[in-house]
């Protein structure tokens, strides 16, 4: 292995880089624009839920409950119905995604101190945002509700405090950005190489390599590093982009998000460096790229859904997948400002995942030509 | 040692086919030795054997002393090879293919510029240095990508059909600097299927369907494959009597090249005189007569001829 022969290799790969536009478009313009994309469109935030409200009451009370309930962003108004089964028709029309529902006798009910309702009526067709939906809306009843009655000086019977760490708003960009620039990136990363070698192959310059003294490892090598600082430049931007637009946190230290970074995109290049050398041909190694980093980084990274929602067989699946690790490893870094001293399984597996991969391309890397 | 190349029973078979059999011969340091055969003949499975793109099924073979088996790298550090498909980097300019090749083969930093610049002299590409490799018109790309293959001093260089489909005057500048390579002792090893480049071989070998047929000099070939005088004759009607000159005793062959006809007569000598009268006799005027050299294309065709008929 002759550190000449691998420079030589590299700066050859960095010439076809600048010659090509679109490589640097991939690399670096694509991260963005799917981290835009995703992270606007994939947005599991809740905002102008339109709500229905039926007073009954038309007391003090409930007027400011449905004031309450539509000073936020949360909730829009979709009007005020008489009964029931109008309000009923606007969730069916889909005019309203949720109904409030206040009982005739709320304001004595809780003068007195007795058991007061309030219905809520919730759209279920969309599973999530009703489940969001129905949070949002009995915290905001129950809260409006308890300060009434504060006011009536009742102690309520028990008090649930709930302290959300990390993400206190909840807002999913926060907890979907490292998880969308992992997916982003394995795919990149993936493409780059996959496409590279292959092209090689097609263009007949491969033959050529294999009559000078380089070797397998030295080519494996010399496609990598430059993918690699590529590579780390699109993490920088990503996490650059998601921290300015998304108002994504950086708690963690650098260092840390650089090597778990490298660690990952050397496994990924690798996957598709191995792809390269088993396809041979441009159109088969983009379909093998995209695959197989596509699909297991999207569904089984954890990105958007929880791995432990998932089947046994798929949690065991999902320990194959590198995205995981960098995913969980992002969060670590980002959101929960960790370091390697919590973070070193997720290096650890990203770093084995790199060395098998880098392993395996070498070995598979045809010595001959035929 | 004085055979930079030995072969010895050299065999490569692709499944049931027998792209080369048993081949054996040896190259001398410094000689150009030509691989000639049809397309399909073994050339190009023979070259990348030699050059370690492609193991041998039987036999041997040592490359500048190093066996392609057992050293494979070796053999590479001590060789040029130019594929029969242009394999440089289109999308670079000629600068940095050298400076990629040069890398490749282990030169740097003064080593590497120094290469370039008495390789770029040598194959006067100095002009074209800043020129993306796919903009150079054809010949100029086989020029550049002999430059790649030679610049780390190679012992051996290959050339596989180097001049396929480039005109014939770039043809001719590349010969000569195919010659002067040798010249300066380079041993080069080059296939082709235009004959008339074969006459500037030292040797020639001639595959038939992955048999090596015949190995010597040119003269030795044309002396052996087409013996006797050949006299081309012009005039009219001369096909018309075609049959009739290949009937004369003393004839051992006659073709039409063109619009010429030309006879070759036994190893006895020139009857020209008789050759002349009987033609006339069968029809045809002749206006000129002149004696020919033979061509490597007629001793291929006498070598392929007698393959058959045996």
């Amino acid at each position: 292995m002759k550190p000449r022969r691998i420079l030589a290799l590299a700066d050859k790969e960095v010439r076809h880089v600048m010659r090509d536009v679109r490589t640097l478009y991939l690399a670096l313009a694509m991260p963005l624009l799917m981290l835009l994309l995703f992270g606007f469109g994939v947005s599991f935030d809740l905002e102008h839920l339109p709500v229905a409200v039926v007073d009954l009451d038309q007391s003090t009370v409930s007027r400011t409950l449905r004031r309450r309930l539509l000073a936020d962003d949360v909730f829009d108004d979709a009007g005020l119905y008489a009964s029931g089964a109008e309000a009923e028709r606007a969730l069916v029309e889909g005019k309203a995604a949720m109904v409030v529902v206040i009982e005739r006798d709320l304001a004595r009910h809780l003068a007195r101190g007795e058991h007061a309702e309030v219905q809520l009526l919730v759209d279920g067709s969309d599973n999530s945002s009703a489940t969001q939906a129905r949070a949002r809306g009995e915290l905001a009843v129950r809260a409006i509700l308890a300060s009434s009655t504060r006011e009536l000086r009742i102690a309520p019977a028990i008090e649930l405090r709930t302290i959300t760490r990390f993400n206190p708003s909840g807002k999913s960009a926060v907890f979907l950005v490292p998880g969308i620039s992992a997916y982003v990136l394995a795919m990149v990363a993936v493409l780059l190489t996959a496409l590279t070698v292959s092209r090689e192959w097609e263009r007949g310059s491969m033959a050529q390599l294999f009559a000078t003294p380089v070797t397998r490892a030295e080519i494996v090598l010399g496609k990598l590093l430059p993918y690699l600082l590529l590579g780390l430049l699109a993490v920088l931007l990503v996490i650059a982009a998601g921290g300015w637009v998304f108002d994504v946190p950086f708690r963690g230290s650098a260092p840390t998000l650089c090597l778990l970074s490298l660690l990952f995109l050397i496994g990924m290049l690798g996957l598709g460096l191995l792809i390269s050398v088993v396809a041979r041909n441009q159109m088969v190694a983009t379909q093998l790229a995209t695959m197989s980093s596509m699909l297991p980084s999207l569904l089984l990274s954890g990105f958007v859904f929880p791995i432990d929602n998932m089947p046994t067989a798929l949690q065991w699946l999902s320990r194959a997948v590198p995205a995981r690790y960098y995913v969980s490893g992002l969060r670590g870094v980002l959101l929960r400002g960790n370091g390697l001293g919590e973070l070193w399984p997720e290096a650890l597996m990203l770093g084995a995942f790199g060395l098998v991969m880098l392993a395996l391309s070498t070995a598979r890397f045809p010595r001959t030509i035929a | 040692m004085s055979h930079v190349i030995e072969v010895e029973n050299l065999r490569r078979e692709f499944g049931s086919f027998v792209a080369v059999r048993n081949v054996s011969f040896h190259v001398e340091r410094g000689e150009i030795f030509g691989y000639l055969g049809a397309n399909g003949a073994g050339k190009s499975t023979t070259i990348k054997m030699l050059c370690g793109l492609l193991a041998p099924t039987g036999g041997r073979a040592r490359v500048a002393g190093h066996d392609i088996d057992h050293a494979p790298q070796r053999v590479k550090a001590s060789i040029g090879y130019m594929s029969q498909k242009f394999s440089l980097y289109l999308d670079l300019d000629a600068r940095s293919n050298l400076q990629f090749f040069g890398g490749i083969y282990g030169l740097r930093g003064k080593a590497l510029r120094g290469a370039i610049e008495q390789v770029v002299e040598r194959t006067d590409l100095g002009e074209h240095l800043t020129q993306t490799a796919s903009a150079l018109p054809g010949g100029i790309r086989q020029r550049l990508a002999l430059a790649c293959a030679v610049m780390h001093r190679p012992e051996i260089v290959f050339l596989d059909e180097p001049t396929a489909g480039v005109d014939p005057v770039s043809r001719r500048q590349f010969w000569k600097l195919i010659r002067e390579l040798a010249a300066q002792g380079t041993t080069v090893f080059v296939t082709t299927h235009y004959m008339d480049e074969a006459e500037y071989c030292a040797r020639i070998g001639l595959m038939v369907d992955g048999a090596l047929v015949a190995l010597d000099t040119p003269d030795a070939l044309k002396a052996e494959y087409v013996p006797g005088t050949t006299v081309e004759l012009e005039g009219s009607d001369l096909q018309r009597v075609l049959g009739a000159a290949r009937q004369l005793p003393f004839v051992r062959a006659a073709d039409l090249f063109g619009d010429r006809l030309r006879v070759r007569f036994d190893a006895k000598g020139t009857d020209l005189a008789r050759l002349e009268e009987a033609l006339r006799r069968a029809g045809a005027q002749i206006t000129r007569d002149s004696q020919v050299e033979a061509s490597l294309e007629e001793v291929f065709l006498a070598v392929v001829g007698r393959k058959e008929a045996a």
